[in-house]
This record gives structure tokens, sequence and C-alpha cells, in this order.
């Protein structure tokens, strides 16, 4: 008796009939009785037992209280389960200096140099895993390695004896069953796209075996064309020529077409390929004729007017073709040399015979291929010409082929010259590596070695559910090329010359989904006068310039919420008096009323109450006595009470955020919109509000005059942006006074021709300076503002700020 | 991590089915059968998707052992444990089929349970499983009477008797517990061969991947010491004075294995555990010792009445008290070809023509070393033009050699110490077999 006869259908009434067996006595029949229900549960019969399910359970359970022996082996899996994570720590810890170590490098070359050193070591103790037995191991150590030798410079003999200790271990893998062969191979193309040196003296190791399996021998296939070069062209094409005569269809037709991909990549070697693909021809396998006419193509299309001597024994194979992509292929090497090629037009006119069965692929290719028939010998083809226009564009429905016919006939009808130019144009060479991964998406996927992404040649994030937690890795700088890796002055600047394009485009608000902002100031005119209130929730929603003109709505107690910027250079007197933490934000004795001194924008509604749950906050921007305040008015609309209220800001340009612990942030894009998150007891809100840039000037921003001169010559012209404030009606001390309680500092002024030209200097939170100068001419309601600042970014929004101080 | 693990039978019947973390139902079984039976000839089965699951598998024994993920794991962590599982699986059932499967599932799913833990590996390892399986393994062979025939007359060993079965590695190694345990050991030498010659003779590839393995059926551990041939050297700058040095390029040892004796005697230190473990594994590309062991001298032609007549001329290049066994030559012939009359050189030998893959396969059991065989096909090919003659070839072979390792390695001795209770047998054995054997024409 043995348990294979569970898996033999059962009969009705089985369920009786095991539970009988169940509750026998036999502690045989027990055993076979269990071991049925977990046969038939494996072959899918789940539902119905759900009663004997229980039973076993039961059965078990009991057993296990009786039997304390047995609830040991329950307490070794748990200690198991220790080990494990034991395991699991020791092996962050190991890896973790090493992380670090490969961070700090870019700092100095000081560091680098000694970290090298220290790396070195590390490299040692990996090493020796690159002839683990456990091929996961060895796998995570090349990329261990791969990733390393990203940071050293070529030159380094260290280099070269790594990438000798490489090449072992991957050859080695491909000794191991076909299903591991497989996974190595696709990782062992990404790392010849990414360094071919290190395999390329192991080129035999690529040669298939007859006993591979398929997929085992493409993969070899394509890694073998990358690893072809002129050293080693003569051996791979006659491997290749072998491979072309096997029996597997699929893998002769690869070979065919990887002949006519070393043909493009080794030139050296394209006249022993075309002869190679002659002799193919010669054999007349339907197939492999087709692909070598398909591969011919190519070769012509890299090498133009060298090889058209075969162009006969192609013409003689015309029949066997049954592929549109052959009959494409030899369609157009017809076409494109019908002037060498005596009987072009009859060999045309075969193929137009059954037009209407062609694939699409061939109509479009035999279009134009007697077109440039037609534009090569004008007097015999006429009538094909005109018979291939009319089926391509009367008798088509393919619009594709409607469109291409109608351009031609165009052409040619109204200016045959321009048809010439444009049919008969020089093509442009097609490029040796066609299929190369991107290089971007190698470099990803070199630090995805060893795992699926590696065998899909996909990154994770796009196969990966959910892919949370999935980031994007990068291969570290190579510190060859990268001069801020070495130098430590040139990291810094590398700060402003980070924003490429920084103004936020409507494109770049529209693109960010968490920024319902649908109003972005990217032009310098004055927004249009708009009723503010009555604009719809997702206006109010975006704030942005709406806050400059809506009115307070706020009739609940205000609420100054101080926070402190993040001031990278700033004087830390400045900051004295940020109030610490949450408790800070709910000063209700704070912020009531307006005060006098800088501009302080009205509120605007930033959550309506309709989408935060009754809750609705309008609220504006403040510096006061140096501290960048939030004014924000809660308003309860519902019916119940709130409580619990909590704020926090989305990561934001200048570093904003509720005073407290301080992040410094680079000066990014002056992106003014900063997200809020308002919590209360009801719910988590999310609105975002746009802040004027008035609240990052700040008070110590008067430039000394000589400086200021010296500045503004420094300032290269191209940073410099012209403004026109239109409509302001003050005289030029009351608009200096206005600035001046903004933080925006005349420094000297001048009068010329009536002119007064006023010198202005402004310091933002983070040390950029802005250099201003305003020219005011008199009876004049239009001001002329130029802005010199090493951000260039930042000008547009300050003049936005110069308006708005100006006209309120 | 692992979301569940199934075997598939070759037809596609469920075996053995274990879900870890319930992240997809057992429908995929079914799914993944689906897909890998419709698989086109040049999509790779290893590693597939269906709706963010992934599915990762091994075929071994005629079974589709599948592992699957929802995740993005190290493929070769699921493969090398897929493999493992599976050589667990012939540890204790002693053998790997469909059959010894279905016997022994209750066995399997136990196995299942302590390997992994949601979905995570805890152990492979034959020492640390065998304190959690209760169930005993069911072995499949059937008794019989040939099995006597080792065993002399009233009991006596015989002079057979000291050549092991070749089915004697193939138990499970913890069944019966009570009908006395054979302390035995097994070593066995295995080298695979591949061997590519062109059409003017010269040998244009030669590789062998070879492996020490070693079955043990040892109940308790004890440190067993393995000696090489002392002249055997690894890398291509070691050469150890002059005439049969043994070289291979690259070496890997298990992990286990201690070569403090290593450099100066070739000798490993190893503590088996029970079952089978591959403690080393060589290579040597290129530059083989000897000749290859087969050389072929073929002549293709069109006789006058149109047929294809292609005559063979085989030799084979070992010692002659060596012998390979089991050689059989495939032969690719023109697609046309219709009907073969051969002539062979004995009638032990056997050859026909292959409708499906249109090639001559050419068996010989036997074939001894210094040996030559002739054969002479003719082959019915209408329309046979000069084209189709290109179509012949090349020749592959397909043998095995035992007794023989092509790279020259041999174990000196093996000790066991302590010594044990009861002289446990040890055995050596070495075969040679082709991976891929190829001569052109």
């Amino acid at each position: 008796m043995t348990d294979s006869k569970y898996f033999t259908t059962t009969k009705k009434g089985e369920i009786f009939e095991l539970k009988a067996e169940l509750n026998s006595d036999k502690k045989e029949k027990k055993k076979e009785a269990v071991k049925k229900v977990i046969a038939s549960m494996t072959v899918g019969k789940d539902t119905d037992n759900l009663e004997l399910k229980k039973l076993v359970y039961l059965y078990l359970m009991n057993y296990a209280k009786s039997q304390p022996d047995m609830a040991i082996m329950a307490v070794n899996t748990f200690v198991k389960v220790v080990a494990n994570a034991v395991a699991a720590l020791s092996e962050i810890a190991e890896s973790h200096p090493n992380s670090n170590l490969l961070d700090l490098n870019p700092q100095s070359i000081n560091k680098l140099l000694t970290a090298l050193n220290e790396c070195t070591d590390i490299c040692e103790r990996v090493t020796p895993r690159l002839s683990h037995a456990n091929s996961a191991v060895v796998l995570s150590a090349v990329k261990v390695l791969m990733k390393f030798m990203e940071m050293l410079p070529k030159d380094l003999d260290y280099y070269g004896t790594l990438l000798k200790k490489l090449a072992p271990p991957l050859v080695t893998l491909l000794s191991a069953e076909p299903e591991l062969q497989y996974v190595a191979l696709r990782n062992i193309n990404l790392i010849v796209q990414k360094r071919p040196e290190i395999l390329k003296h192991e080129m035999k190791v690529f040669f298939v075996k007859y006993n591979d399996p398929i997929y085992v021998k493409l993969e070899k296939l394509d890694i073998m064309i990358r690893l072809a070069s002129q050293a080693n062209i003569a051996q791979v094409l006659a491997e290749l020529k072998e491979y072309a005569t096997e029996v597997d269809v699929d893998f002769v037709r690869k070979a065919v077409r990887a002949i006519g991909r070393c043909a493009i990549k080794v030139e050296q070697s394209a006249e022993r390929c075309v002869s190679t693909l002659l002799d193919l021809i010669q054999t007349k396998v339907n197939y492999v004729v087709q692909e070598a006419i398909v591969v011919i193509k190519d070769i012509f299309r890299k090498y133009p007017n060298k090889y058209e001597s075969v162009i006969a024994t192609l013409c003689e194979n015309l029949d066997s073709l049954d592929e549109p992509e052959a009959r494409a292929a030899m369609i157009w090497i017809v076409g494109e040399y019908a002037e060498r090629i005596d009987n072009a037009d009859e060999l045309l006119e075969s193929f137009l015979e059954g037009f209407h069965d062609e694939s699409t692929q061939v109509q479009l290719q035999l279009l134009t291929a007697i077109v440039k028939l037609f534009l090569k010998k004008p007097t015999e083809t006429q009538e094909l010409v005109q018979q291939v226009l009319s089926l391509a564009t009367q008798d088509s429905d393919n619009p594709d082929l409607r469109d291409r016919g109608y351009i031609y006939w165009r052409l040619l009808s109204t200016d045959p010259v321009a048809a010439k130019e444009v049919v008969l144009a020089e093509k442009p060479l097609i490029s040796e590596e066609t299929d190369l991964i991107e290089p971007t998406l190698l470099e990803e996927l070199i630090c995805h070695i060893g795992t699926l992404a590696s065998v899909y040649h996909k990154p994770p994030s796009a196969f990966v559910e959910g892919s949370r937690g999935v980031q994007h890795k990068r291969l570290p700088a190579r510190s060859g090329s990268g001069e801020s890796a070495e130098s430590p002055e040139a990291a810094q600047p590398a700060v402003s010359e980070a924003p490429p394009a920084v103004i936020p485009s409507q494109g770049d608000l529209l693109g960010d989904l968490l920024n319902l902002d649908l109003g972005p100031p990217t032009s310098g005119a004055t927004p249009a006068p708009t009723s503010g209130m009555q604009m719809g929730a997702m206006d109010l929603l975006g704030g942005g310039l709406d806050s400059l003109l809506g009115g307070d709505i706020g009739g609940s107690p205000a609420m100054g919420a101080g926070f402190g910027a993040a001031p990278a250079v700033m004087p830390a007197s400045l900051n004295a008096p940020v109030g610490g933490g949450l408790g800070d934000l709910f000063d209700l004795g704070g912020g009531v009323g307006m005060p006098t001194g800088a501009y302080v924008a009205p509120k605007t509604v930033w959550l309506p109450a309709m989408k935060a749950k009754g809750l609705e906050i309008s609220g504006t921007f403040a510096r006061r006595a140096g501290v960048i305040q939030m004014e924000l008015s809660l308003t309860n609309k519902a019916m119940s009470v709130m409580t619990d209220f909590a704020i926090q800001f989305n990561r934001n340009s200048f570093g904003l955020a509720p005073a407290g612990p301080l992040q410094v942030l680079t000066p990014l894009s002056p992106n003014q919109t900063i997200e809020v998150a308002v919590k209360n007891n009801i719910d988590v809100f999310y609105f975002s509000c746009q802040y004027p840039i008035s609240i990052l000037f700040v008070e110590d921003g008067k430039m000394e005059r000589q400086v200021f001169l010296a500045t503004w010559k420094d300032i290269p012209n191209d940073n410099e942006a012209q403004f026109q404030v239109k409509d302001c009606h003050l005289n030029t001390d009351a608009a200096t006074n206005k600035l001046q309680s903004s933080n925006i500092f005349t420094i000297a002024k001048r009068t010329v021709e009536g002119q007064d030209m006023l010198y202005q200097s402004i310091k933002l939170t983070n040390g950029i300076w802005v250099l201003a100068e305003l020219r005011v001419q008199a009876g004049n309601p239009n001001y002329t503002l130029s802005l010199k600042c090493r951000a260039p970014e930042v000008s547009q929004f300050v003049f936005q700020c110069y308006e708005m101080i100006l006209k309120n | 991590m692992i979301s569940q693990v199934f075997i598939l039978s070759s037809k596609g019947d469920h075996l053995i089915y274990k879900d870890f973390r319930g992240e997809a139902s057992n429908d995929v079984i079914n799914v993944f059968y689906e897909m890998v039976t419709s698989l086109r000839g040049d999509q790779p089965p290893v590693v597939m998707n269906h709706e963010g699951l992934h599915f990762i598998h091994v075929r071994q024994g005629g079974l589709y052992c599948v592992a699957t993920t929802t995740a993005n794991p190290s493929p070769f962590t699921i493969i090398e444990f897929l493999n493992r599982f599976l050589g667990l699986i012939k540890d204790y059932c002693g053998s790997l089929s469909e059959k010894s499967v279905k016997m022994n599932f209750a066995l399997i799913y136990e196995m299942l349970d302590e390997m992994l833990d949601y979905g995570y590996i805890q152990t492979s390892s034959t020492d640390i499983l065998k304190n959690f399986i209760q169930t005993e393994a069911v072995s499949s062979k059937p008794f019989s009477l040939f099995d006597l025939s080792n065993v002399g007359l009233f009991g006596a060993d015989t002079q057979q008797s000291k050549v092991a079965p070749s089915a004697a590695a193939s138990r499970p190694i913890m069944s019966s517990r009570d009908q006395g345990v054979k302390n035995e050991i097994f070593v066995d030498v295995i080298e695979r061969l591949t061997v590519v010659i062109g059409a003017n003779g010269v040998l244009m590839k030669a590789e062998i991947q070879g492996e020490i393995r070693v079955k043990c059926y040892l109940p308790s551990c004890s440190e067993m010491r393995i000696g090489l041939n002392e002249e055997f050297s690894i890398g291509k700058s070691q050469l150890r004075g002059y005439g049969s040095a043994v070289r291979v390029d690259e070496c890997r040892f298990h992990q286990a294995v201690k070569l403090e004796e290593f450099d100066s005697y070739r000798i490993l230190r190893i503590c088996p555990s029970q079952g089978e473990q591959t403690v080393m594994q060589y290579q040597l590309s290129d530059d083989l010792p000897s000749a290859p062991p087969f050389r072929l001298f073929p002549t293709v032609e069109r006789d006058s009445g149109g047929r294809l007549l292609i005559y063979l001329k085989l030799r084979c290049d070992l010692p002659p008290k060596s012998a390979a066994l089991n050689v059989s030559v495939t032969v690719p012939v023109p697609k046309g070809s219709l009907s073969l009359s051969q002539e062979l050189s004995s009638p032990d030998q056997k050859a026909e023509l292959q409708p499906s893959s249109k090639a001559v396969l050419w068996e010989i059991p036997r074939f001894p070393g210094g040996a030559q065989l002739s054969a002479l096909f003719k082959l019915e090919v209408p329309g046979l033009s000069s084209a189709s003659l290109l179509e012949v070839g090349p020749v592959s072979l397909s043998f095995e050699l035992p007794k023989h390792t092509c790279t020259g390695l041999q174990i000196r001795f093996l000790r066991l110490s302590p010594a044990q209770p009861g002289p446990p047998q040890r055995w050596v054995r070495y075969v040679t077999h082709s991976d891929s054997y190829t001569i052109r024409i």
C-alpha cells in the first residue's frame, strides 16, 4: 500500500468513510485518513471537505497537547526565526559601513583616497565570495564589485585586477543547470553592455552547445554579438555560420540575424559576413534565405554602394519569399538600386499583381520603391507608377498608404525635382547598436543585478506591484569624470547652478499633482482684478494670486502662526524670536489686527469649508520682527466642536516649516507654494497656499554702498531683468518708505534729468542678494525696475512683490 | 520571499501545493501550466509573469517545481532553493519522480513547512531538517530478485559485491531506521565534457566541468579526508614537475570544506552531513590532458542513383582498458530525406532515421577504447542538390565513460576519523558524461 493511491479519484460518501477512519482506534488507520485529506486538498478538492479539515486540525491540536515532545518542534521553529533575525542584522551591519564609505567618497580628494584604501579592504572581503558555491552569493558579490568599480579611476592597477577577478565567477555560473544559466546570462548581458572588457577574452564560453535549451542558446547568441570585435570576429562568424545550419528554426533565424549585426558592428568583417550570408542563401532553405535578405538590406543601409554585386543573387530568390519582412526588404533593395537592376520594373510589377493581398509593410515599401524607380527611369515606368498610385490612393482603405500615395502623387505632379530630392534623399546610416539598453536604464539595472529586474531587463517599478519603497537606484557618479567629486570648492557653487529652469512654468505646476495652484505667477503682468471670494472652490484652494485680492472673511479668532525659514547663512540672532513647536502655533494673542510696517496681504480662503468637513481656513503671510508668520483664520462651519489642531508643511523651496527644529535646505526652485496639512479631531486636511516672497526679505538686507557697486558690476548682465511697475502714484520718498518697511532697503538715490534712480538691496532668508534699480519719473505712473541677482529665477517674484507693496 | 511553492507533473497534475503568504489563489497553478506549455520556441520559460505574480521554475525528472513571488527577489536564490528542495526530495525519498513525490507527499509537505516560514527560507540543510521530519519515506523500489545476485552463497561476500550496484546510491537517507542502517559513503567524481571539433579535425573547443559529490549514509557525523592526486594543480601557471600533471583552471569548494591541508597535500577535510552534497566543483577549458575520446572521419557524397551517401568512421581514443557506454551519434540529414538504409559493423548497433528531427541516430551500446567502427548510411532524398549536402551535420555524440576522468583527477584515499563502529563501506566512482560533443562536417 502506498500513499499515491490517495491521488486517484475518490468516491462519494468519502467524508463518512474518512470520519470513521479518523475516529478509528487503530493508529495506522488514523494516519491514513489524515494523509487522504491532505492529498485531496492538493488535488483541489478543498471546499467540500471543510468539516474534515476541522477534524484534522482538532486532531493535531489534541495530539500536540498530549505529546509535549512535539511542541519542542514548534519551539525549534521559533529559535530558527531568531537566528534569521540575527543573520539579517549582522548582514545589515556588514553592508552598512560599505554603503557609508561609498557615500562619503565624493566629498574630497583626501577622503576619497583614505576611503579608497578602506574600500579596498571591503573588496578584499567581498572577492572570496566570488567563488562561493551558491550562485546567488556570487552574483551579489559581482554586483558589489561592479558598483565599486564605478568609483575607481580606470587607470588604477587595482581596477585591472578587479576586472580579472570578475571573469571566472561569471564563467563558472554557466556550468550550472540551464535555469541558472539563463538567469546568469541575462545578468551577463547587462554586465557586458556596461563593461565589455570583463569578458572580452571569454568569447568561447558563450558558444552554444547543441543540447542547450533554446532560450539559453538565444541569450548566448546575443552576448556573442555584444562581445564581437575586430579581434575575435573570425571566430564568431565561423560559429554563427555553423549555427545557421542547425535544426531549430528560431535559433537559425537569430543566428542569421546575428551575422548581419556583426557586419554592422565590425566594419572589417562586413565583407566576410556578406559572403557568409550568400553561402547561406545558396542552401535555399526558405527561412534562412528570408532572414539573410532582411539583414543584407541592413548591411546596404550601413555600407551603401559597396556590396551591390550580390543583388543578382538575391533576385534569384525572389519567388521563395513569403514573409512580409523579407518581401519588404527585397522590394526596398530593388527600389533603392533600381538603376543597376535591368529588369527592376518587371520585378516590381510582379509584386504589384497581388498588391491587395500584401501586408501593409510590403504595400508601403512597394509604393515607395516604384516611385523611386520612376524617378530613376521615368520613360519606361510611367504606367507602372500610375498603377501603383491609383492602387494606393483609390483602392486602399489604409490611411497610411493612402496618405503616402497622395503625397507622392502631388509631389510628382507639381514639382518632380523636389520629388527627387525628397524620395531619393540620402538616408542616414543606421547605427551599429540599435538594441542597446539606454544608459540610464542600464545603470539602474546594474544596481539590480541578481534580482528579477535583471532577468526582465525592466526596472523593478515596472513589475512589482505597488512599488512603494522601491527606489530608483543609480550608480554613484564616476569619480574621474565629475570634478565636483574631487574639488571641494567646486561642490559649493554647484548649488547655484543646480536649478536648470526654475521659474515654475504652467506645465510644471500642472504636472505637480499635489499642487492645485492653477494660476501660477508666470507672467509679469498685473493680475486682472477679480472678485476673489466668488471664485470656485478649486481656485480658492489654489490661493496663488487670488490671495492678493481677496478680503478677510475670518469671523473666528485670527491666529498668528510663527514659523522660521531655513536660514542657510542667516545670522542666528534673527532667528531668536521664533517660538518653539506647535504650542506656539495657536497663540491666540498675537497677530490679531493689521500691524503697521511690512505689507501684509489680506487673508484669502485657502481651504473652503465644503472641502474640509466644515473647517474653513483662510490666511496670509506676514513678516513681523524678523519672524515669518502664517496667519490663519480657522472658522468652524460645522455643527460639532473641533479640537486637537495640528499643522504640518510639506517640504518646500525655502524650507518654510512650523517653528521648531529647522532643516537647512539649499535654495531650489522658488516655487512659492507650500502644501499644508492641518489636522483636527475630525480629519487631516490638505491645502496649498502661496506666500509672497517679501516675507523672506530679512532685516539686515542693507548692503554697503561699495559692496553694492562691486556686486552690481560683478553680476553678469545676463542676470539682469527689467520690469515695468504700472499705475503707481507714489512719490519717491513714499515709495522708499513703503519698501523699507518690507525690508527693501534703499542704499542710494540719484536724480538725473528729473528721473529718480533708487538703488536698493534685498536679502533673502537663504542668503540670496537681490540688487534693484528703481527709476521713478515725476508725473509718469510707470516705474522701471531693474533687478540683478545671482539666482535670476527669483527676479520675477521680487518684481511681483514690488508691485504688491507699492500699490497697497 | 516566496509566495507559493508547487510541484506539477509533466501532464499538469497538482502533486504538491503550498501557499505561504496568501498573496495569490491556487488558480495560478493552472495559469502557470498553460503559460509554460504554450510558450513559443524563443520565449524563455524560466521566469514568467502573470498579473504581477512571477513564476520561477526549474524542471527536473519530468516535474515542474515552481515558486511564485510578488516582489523583486534574487532569482538565483529561488532557483538555488528549488534545486536544493528537489535535491532534498531525492535525498529523503531516494529518487525524484512523479511516483516518488506522490508516494511521499506528506513527507514533502513536512519538509516545505520546515524549509520556509512565511515565504522566507529557513534552512535547507539535511542535518537540521532531520530533527524535524517525522514522516518516514516510502521507497518506490520494488523488491527484486536481482538485488540478491550480489549476495554470495550463504551470505558470503563475492568478488562482485566489491562493485556497488548503480542503484545503490538512490535510496532514501532516512528510511528503515529499524532495519539496521548500512554505513555507506559514496564519493563520485563526475565530469561533463564539452567538445567541438571543426570540419578539418581541429579541436576548436574543449571544456570539462567536474565535481566531486559525496553521498553519505553514515548516521553520525564524523570527519572525512579526501585525498586528491598530489600533482593536482589549479590555474594556468602552476606546473608541477613534468608528465602527468592534473590541472584545472578553476576550483570551487563547498563552504564546509576545510582546506588547511589542501595547499600542501591536496587533502580535503569535510564533515559530511547525511544526503548528497557537492564538495568540489572544477573546470578546465581548452587544454585537455589527453586527446578527445572520439574522432570522426566522415565522407558525404551523392551516388549515381541520386542517393545521399554518408560514410562515417568513428574512432575511440580511450585507453584500451576503458570503454564508452551508450554511445549515440546523431547526424542531421537534409529535410527532404525519406528513407534510410544502413550498413553497420556489428549486430548490437542500431541506426534509424528520426522523422521528427530529420536526423540519423546511430546507437552503439559499448565502444571499447582503441577500436574503430564504421557505418554507411544511404538516404533517399528527392531533389537532392549540392546545397542539401550542406544540411548534413554537425554530428553530435552522447556517451558515458565509466571509470574514467578526462582531467585525470583521482581520489587517492578516503579516510574517516574517528574510526566508525562497524567498518563503513566506502565507494569511489568515476564517470565522464558527454555534455555537448559536436563534430562538424
